[in-house]
């Protein structure tokens, strides 16, 4: 028996349904996503699923190649360094530390740098230029000098590579957000809810706040790429994470001396950080062109 | 305009103040003698120590400290280096024009090649075509710059051989430096062998250069096509082809304009990782520019190197910024329109 549609209209989607199925719609962005899904459970899992621990030394395999060559043993997947430390347990080891501290710096700075934006984008005047002329200033410091700055005060390491990328990336979410919020506040509808008597709290999370969120989304996504890949500059540098750790960008600097007779201990880090910001990027893009309003 | 302008003036002066500001607080906390940390002399005399306290004004409180250190500062004085005993000012003159150099040639490469790709990009109807520029442009926005330079210098110094891989400059040439950019330079001095050393120093700069421009290139580009696209389907294009215009010239004359601002103003935002990048490159490539001299100074501890360069590198970026704005503004009638609203 047939079914009988007695009513026309087909069903609306909800605005988030829809921002998913365009989403979905590109293949690029779907596979980047269960990229980083992928690279949030090793960050947490990783270590326990690790065959060795990051500093087990084998003196018996000195920079093995990786299981595919002929030289190379499935015991270590990845091949070792010239520690016999097997690379592969190094990566998942490190994940945490290069992909986990992304994360946590760009929350950090995304909370504060949202709070400050929204401030100094809602007020007027001379308090708002004050601001904004002082996150101009950060703004200028790239975080590579600030790193430097940081480093020459406290000395390397990754707590203070968390300082450093994190004071540079802040002044990057305020000013988006302030831009967005300060765009928004000039429109129509804005002007239409203050006839209507809403007070500044009413007009900045009711009203603006909804057109603002997928700028924040974009830069966050935009953020944690940078702050992945500056934290990796920053311990190849040797300013960041110190020798033995198995962050990723320490890991290049580690096989560099290398690199004439073992090419694959920089090769396969720097592929590491390469696919985790690919990712990242694809999931950035797919949520642009899915929250951008000429699409929907 | 003018009172735009002065507005950007005033911009630059109170972001510099800022800078000295957080600069001079930072130089306070370094884990050293206050005296050395300004000056770099490690043992001063007791005329040096006197001269230094009333230099910096040691003795008052920090306010005056910090008119003080702001004078000297602003008189030329960055003290003198902790390891080479050099004054800072002179090494800071003679690893400006490289890193310049440098910067300027891939800021050149990627717009001169990502402007043309990217107005390609937008124009071709093929999935298969854009798929790749695109794929191509996200993995070169993905791929740490340090592992790329490590990758080409691997490829094309080491195992092909064709390119040399560290330094400006083979040292069998003697150039004596005049304009500090060795590409001038060479081509300027009377030896015999000038134009050699003119093609050795372009060898030396290839694969720094295209390292350092695989980021802005790839953002022009996506930045060139998203624009194009949109611009293309506007109005005054449907006009301008309903008039008859050839293709080559609608897009030239009518849609490149205006999609040449929202790339500018990408290149102001990028100026910092762009920055980061090229000492990174320095580092690398061993490129004997400002970024290879901050990062030997920071293993050092050579602290009065580390505030000049930092000093040096931030407002030349707070300089580029403002005034790739002012460009912004002067070339975007949209944006003078707000300007005239504000006043």
């Amino acid at each position: 028996m047939t079914q009988i549609k007695i009513y026309q209209g087909g069903e609306i989607p909800s605005l988030t349904r829809k921002i998913w199925h365009t989403f979905a719609d590109n293949p690029f962005a779907l596979a980047g996503l269960w990229a980083v899904v992928a690279l949030l459970l090793l960050a947490v899992f990783g270590p326990l699923i690790a065959p060795y621990s990051a500093e087990y030394q084998d003196p018996r395999t000195l920079l093995l190649a990786p299981s595919w060559d002929a030289a190379g043993t499935v015991e270590h997947f990845l091949g070792t360094d010239d520690l016999g430390r097997d690379i592969f347990s190094r990566l998942l080891h490190g994940a945490h530390l290069t992909f986990g501290v992304a994360l946590a710096i760009v929350l950090t700075s995304l909370v504060i740098g949202f709070i400050i934006g929204s401030i100094s984008g809602m007020m007027k005047g001379l308090k708002a230029s004050i601001l904004s002329h002082l996150l101009d200033a950060l703004l200028s410091i790239p975080s590579l000098l600030m790193a430097i700055l940081v480093v020459a005060v406290m000395g390397p390491g990754l707590d203070n590579v968390f300082w450093a990328v994190g004071i540079a990336l802040t002044p990057q979410f305020v000013r988006a957000t302030h831009q967005a919020i300060h765009e928004e506040l000039q429109k129509e509808y804005v002007k239409a809810a203050k006839l209507d008597g809403a007070n500044m709290i009413q007009i900045f999370w009711y009203v603006v706040m909804p057109n603002v969120w997928d700028t924040i989304i974009i830069q966050t996504t935009l953020g944690i790429s940078a702050a992945i890949l500056d934290i990796a500059a920053l311990g190849f540098l040797n300013l960041g994470a110190q020798a033995p750790s198995p962050e990723w960008g320490a890991m290049v600097s580690q096989g560099v001396d290398n690199i004439l007779t073992a090419p694959w201990t920089v090769t396969i880090p720097g592929g590491a950080i390469l696919c985790s910001v690919l990712a990242i990027n694809l999931v950035g893009d797919g949520l642009r062109s899915a929250l951008s309003p000429i699409n929907n | 305009m003018t009172r735009y302008l002065i507005r950007r003036l005033n911009l630059f002066l109170a972001t510099s103040l800022v800078l000295f500001a957080v600069l001079f607080i930072v130089t306070n906390q370094f884990p050293v003698e206050q005296g050395f940390a300004l000056t770099g002399i490690l043992s001063p005399s007791a005329q040096q120590i006197a001269q230094i306290n009333a230099d910096f004004n040691l003795n008052s409180d920090s306010f005056d400290q910090f008119i003080a250190y702001l004078h000297q500062r602003l008189s030329g004085d960055l003290g003198i280096s902790a390891t080479s005993h050099r004054p800072v000012a002179e090494e800071l003159a003679s690893v400006l024009p490289a890193s310049f150099e440098l910067a300027s040639v891939a800021a050149t490469l990627a717009i001169a090649l990502g402007l043309p790709l990217g107005v390609l990009a937008s124009l071709s109807r093929h999935k298969i075509t854009q798929h790749t520029i695109m794929a191509i442009t996200l993995t070169g926005y993905s791929i740490p710059v340090f592992w790329l330079g490590l990758t080409l210098s691997l490829w094309f110094g080491v195992q092909l051989g064709w390119l040399p891989i560290s330094g400006r400059l083979n040292l069998l040439y003697e150039i004596e430096p005049i304009t500090g950019l060795i590409l001038i330079d060479t081509l300027m001095s009377h030896s015999p062998y000038s134009v050699s050393a003119f093609i050795d120093a372009i060898l030396h700069l290839i694969l720094p250069a295209i390292t350092l421009a695989v980021l802005p290139f790839t953002v022009v580009v996506r930045i060139t096509r998203s624009t194009m696209i949109t611009i293309m389907d506007q109005t005054y294009i449907k006009a301008a082809e309903a008039r008859g215009l050839h293709t080559y010239r609608i897009v030239l004359r009518h849609a490149l304009p205006n999609a040449l601002i929202p790339v500018i103003k990408s290149l102001g935002l990028m100026l910092g990782a762009f920055v980061s990048y090229a000492m990174i490159v320095e580092v690398i490539f061993s490129w004997p520019g400002v970024g290879n001299w901050l990062v030997s100074g920071i293993y050092q501890r050579d602290y009065t190197v580390i505030q000049g360069g930092v000093l040096a590198v931030a407002l030349s970026i707070i300089f580029l910024s403002i005034m790739i704005e002012v460009l912004h503004t002067a070339i975007n009638p949209l944006s003078r329109k707000e300007l005239y609203d504000s006043n």
